[in-house]
């Protein structure tokens, strides 16, 4: 039995329902800021993945949860210059519906 | 100083080469006191070099230049010196010194006046090496060098398009006989393991090669002497060479470079013995040939061209001797031949400078405009046609010897009669150019004696056609410091013998060349009208002759036929089928596909996110399907 009363797999479980919503997200909607809030999801499931395992299995090392925080940080980056992009993309169009931002294409 | 050294001949005139090809802009006569000045040089190690010889030839090795698998391919860079180089360094130097102080005043104001000493240097160089490489690679070397400088010499004034078309045309005849020459020596290292050529002659004369083997070999190696010195069935080249500046003529086309295939089968004829139905291939090659031109040169009207024939049949007299092993009277005659047959060009070229004009039809009566000309001329002339006691008397009478004792009876005949047509077509040319009432008076009234720097050469050479041809009695030859005449200098061992003068052939060959002056004298005494009677007399020979034996139609007739045929269907294969089918095909059938595919892009997020998604299926399902 682990440190934690709560077995590994529920953490995984959740990880994998936590990104399946967010993989239906991205593919699911047309705005450009929910499918922003669905990678982050993905992302969220992806961090729980990697603090589960660092507490279970390998728990005198913080190689994990260095890395989760990583994420988070890179994750912020990312955030914020996507916003930036959509922000200027619903200045010039109107909308931030990316089905209509389809000009990069033959 | 020696022969050790001989490796410094071809050193001084390449680097001189270098030099002035970069630097004639600035150096003071843009730099023809440097070739010459060179030139002295060269003489002078040549002369220290004659000065220490010693019969038996002299093998130094200067540096391994190649070695592959171990001794197996081995290329060393080595010099020979023997008395066939000592006759070919006096021919070469002493000609060459003539030629470029006559080119001072010749080529004064050309506009590439500095790239042509630049050449010719590089030509001494190519030319010098030839003679005393001990080496069959480097001798190629060597060879196609100097077939480099007779290409870029014969195209000197390349804005002529006959200039540059008689250049194109002397290089690739003599590449035909060039590539004989290179698998003749591929085939001779095949057999004895090494390129030396002292090696492979021990090697052939120990009866190191099969018979066969060998006499196919030697005649792969006259094929490149065949097409360096003009003979048939690779003539055609030299005529149409006179297109070159005349001083190059009398160099290259005359006394040096076309002799270089003499030189080859003199090299080799310790070879040839073996072999001697190789050696009969070189007899009647040179004996055909002989004949051939001289009666090309009796109705030539081209100056230089009536010199051109006479070189291709003086050379063919060399083969003559060298077919019947008389390697003596080869070299002698190639000395002499250099000497007078040098003199003779550079005259015409003074006719030449003097009048731009070097058809015969429109000269005549020059000898009283042009007396150092004349008479150095007809010196010349009488050399040529072998009249006692000049130099071409000596060595041609040695010809006959040779031949009268080592060939058929018929071969013997037929070199006299070549004899008696020297006489009459020298004869001939220079009472049509020199006798006889202007046949163009604006061109005698524009004609005026060259400059001392032209006739003072003419006059040198004059004195060596005169006098040169002493040097076969015994006693001459002691008195310049060698052991014997030119029997002794010339050639050691089986196949020399000290020159003896053998007074009937030598009284027939005599009567005979007077036969042909005094024909030629009571023929064409400055008459106009005798070449048309000449043209009348025989009308189909005359066309036979004019037409150079139609050799020149046949050979444009195949190549326009067979090799521009053959070249179009390749042509065709290389453009429709390689280049359209297959470079630009493939090239195009990418861009079309391509220009289909493009569409995948749709530019809409997703459309994108969906391919990855899948993507990520596929190898999650992967993933877990290999576990």
């Amino acid at each position: 039995m682990s440190p934690l009363d709560v077995p590994l797999d529920n953490f995984l479980t959740l990880a994998a329902v936590l990104f399946a919503i967010g993989f239906y997200g991205v593919l699911a909607r047309r705005s450009a800021i929910q499918i922003l809030i669905a990678v982050e999801l993905m992302l969220a499931a992806v961090t729980i993945n990697l603090v589960a395992f660092s507490a279970y299995r390998d728990q005198d090392q913080f190689t994990g949860i260095v890395f989760a925080i990583f994420v988070i940080t890179v994750a912020a980056a990312e955030i914020a210059l996507a916003l930036g992009i959509v922000l200027r993309i619903f200045r010039e169009r109107g909308t931030a519906n990316v089905d209509e931002a389809d000009t990069l294409k033959w | 100083m020696g022969m050790e050294q001989a490796w410094l001949l071809p050193a001084i005139p390449a680097a001189l080469f270098v030099v002035i090809v970069f630097f004639h802009r600035v150096m003071p006569r843009h730099g023809d006191w440097a070739a010459i000045l060179g030139m002295l040089a060269v003489i002078g190690i040549s002369g220290a070099i004659v000065l220490d010889f010693q019969n038996g030839g002299v093998n130094t090795y200067s540096f391994e230049w190649l070695n592959i698998g171990d001794g197996f391919f081995v290329i060393d860079f080595s010099t020979y010196v023997d008395s066939v180089t000592i006759v070919m360094l006096a021919a070469i130097t002493i000609v060459r010194l003539m030629v470029m102080v006559y080119s001072v005043g010749y080529m004064h104001g050309d506009s590439r006046y500095g790239w042509y000493f630049a050449v010719l240097s590089l030509f001494a160089a190519a030319m010098l090496t030839l003679v005393i490489s001990g080496n069959l690679i480097l001798l190629y070397l060597a060879w196609e060098g100097v077939g480099l400088a007779s290409y870029l010499l014969i195209g000197f004034w390349w804005e002529r398009q006959s200039a540059a078309e008689a250049a194109k045309k002397a290089f690739i005849t003599t590449r035909i006989g060039d590539v004989g020459l290179l698998i003749g020596i591929i085939l001779l290292w095949r057999g004895a393991g090494t390129f030396d050529i002292q090696q492979i002659i021990h090697f052939a004369e120990d009866g190191g090669f099969d018979e066969k083997y060998l006499t196919i070999t030697m005649l792969f190696l006259f094929a490149g002497a065949v097409g360096k010195s003009a003979q048939f069935p690779l003539h055609v080249w030299l005529p149409d060479a006179m297109e070159g500046p005349t001083p190059v003529s009398a160099l290259i086309h005359a006394a040096t470079m076309v002799v270089a295939g003499v030189y080859l089968v003199a090299r080799m004829l310790p070879i040839y013995d073996e072999v001697l139905i190789a050696r009969d291939v070189v007899l009647y090659t040179g004996l055909l040939t002989a004949i051939m031109a001289a009666t090309m040169g009796l109705v030539a009207n081209d100056i230089k061209r009536v010199l051109a024939y006479s070189t291709i049949s003086q050379l063919g007299f060399m083969f003559v001797a060298l077919g019947v092993g008389a390697i003596t009277a080869a070299m002698f005659h190639l000395l002499m031949h250099a000497f007078f047959k040098s003199l003779l060009f550079l005259g015409s070229g003074s006719v030449i400078h003097a009048t731009e004009e070097q058809e015969v039809e429109q000269l005549g009566g020059l000898s009283r405009k042009m007396p150092i000309t004349t008479v150095t001329f007809i010196i010349g002339s009488l050399a040529l046609a072998g009249i006692a006691p000049l130099a071409g008397f000596w060595s041609k009478d040695e010809i006959l010897v040779a031949t009268q004792g080592g060939a058929p009876g018929f071969a013997y005949a037929l070199l006299a009669g070549t004899a008696l047509l020297t006489a009459i077509y020298s004869t001939r040319l220079v009472l049509l150019t020199f006798f006889g009432e202007p046949k163009n008076q604006s061109v005698y009234d524009h004609a005026h004696e060259s400059p001392p720097i032209m006739t003072v050469p003419l006059i040198i050479l004059a004195g060596l056609a005169l006098t040169a041809g002493f040097i076969a009695l015994d006693g001459v030859g002691e008195v310049l410091g060698f052991a014997g005449g030119i029997g002794e200098i010339v050639i050691h061992g089986a196949t020399g013998h000290a020159y003896k003068l053998h007074m009937d052939i030598a009284a027939a060959a005599t009567a005979s060349s007077v036969i042909g002056i005094v024909i030629g004298l009571v023929y064409w005494r400055g008459r106009a009208e005798r070449a048309e009677r000449a043209r009348n007399w025989a009308p189909e020979l005359h066309t036979l002759l004019v037409n150079r034996y139609y050799i020149d139609h046949l050979y444009q007739a195949t190549i326009d036929r067979v090799v521009l045929g053959l070249a179009g269907v390749v042509a065709w294969f290389d453009k429709k089928v390689v280049n359209e089918t297959g470079v630009d095909g493939g090239a195009q059938s990418l861009g079309y596909l391509g220009l289909r595919l493009k569409f995948l892009q749709t530019g809409k997020i997703p459309n994108y996110a969906l391919g990855m998604a899948i993507g990520l299926v596929t190898i999650t399902l992967v993933a877990f399907g290999m576990n």
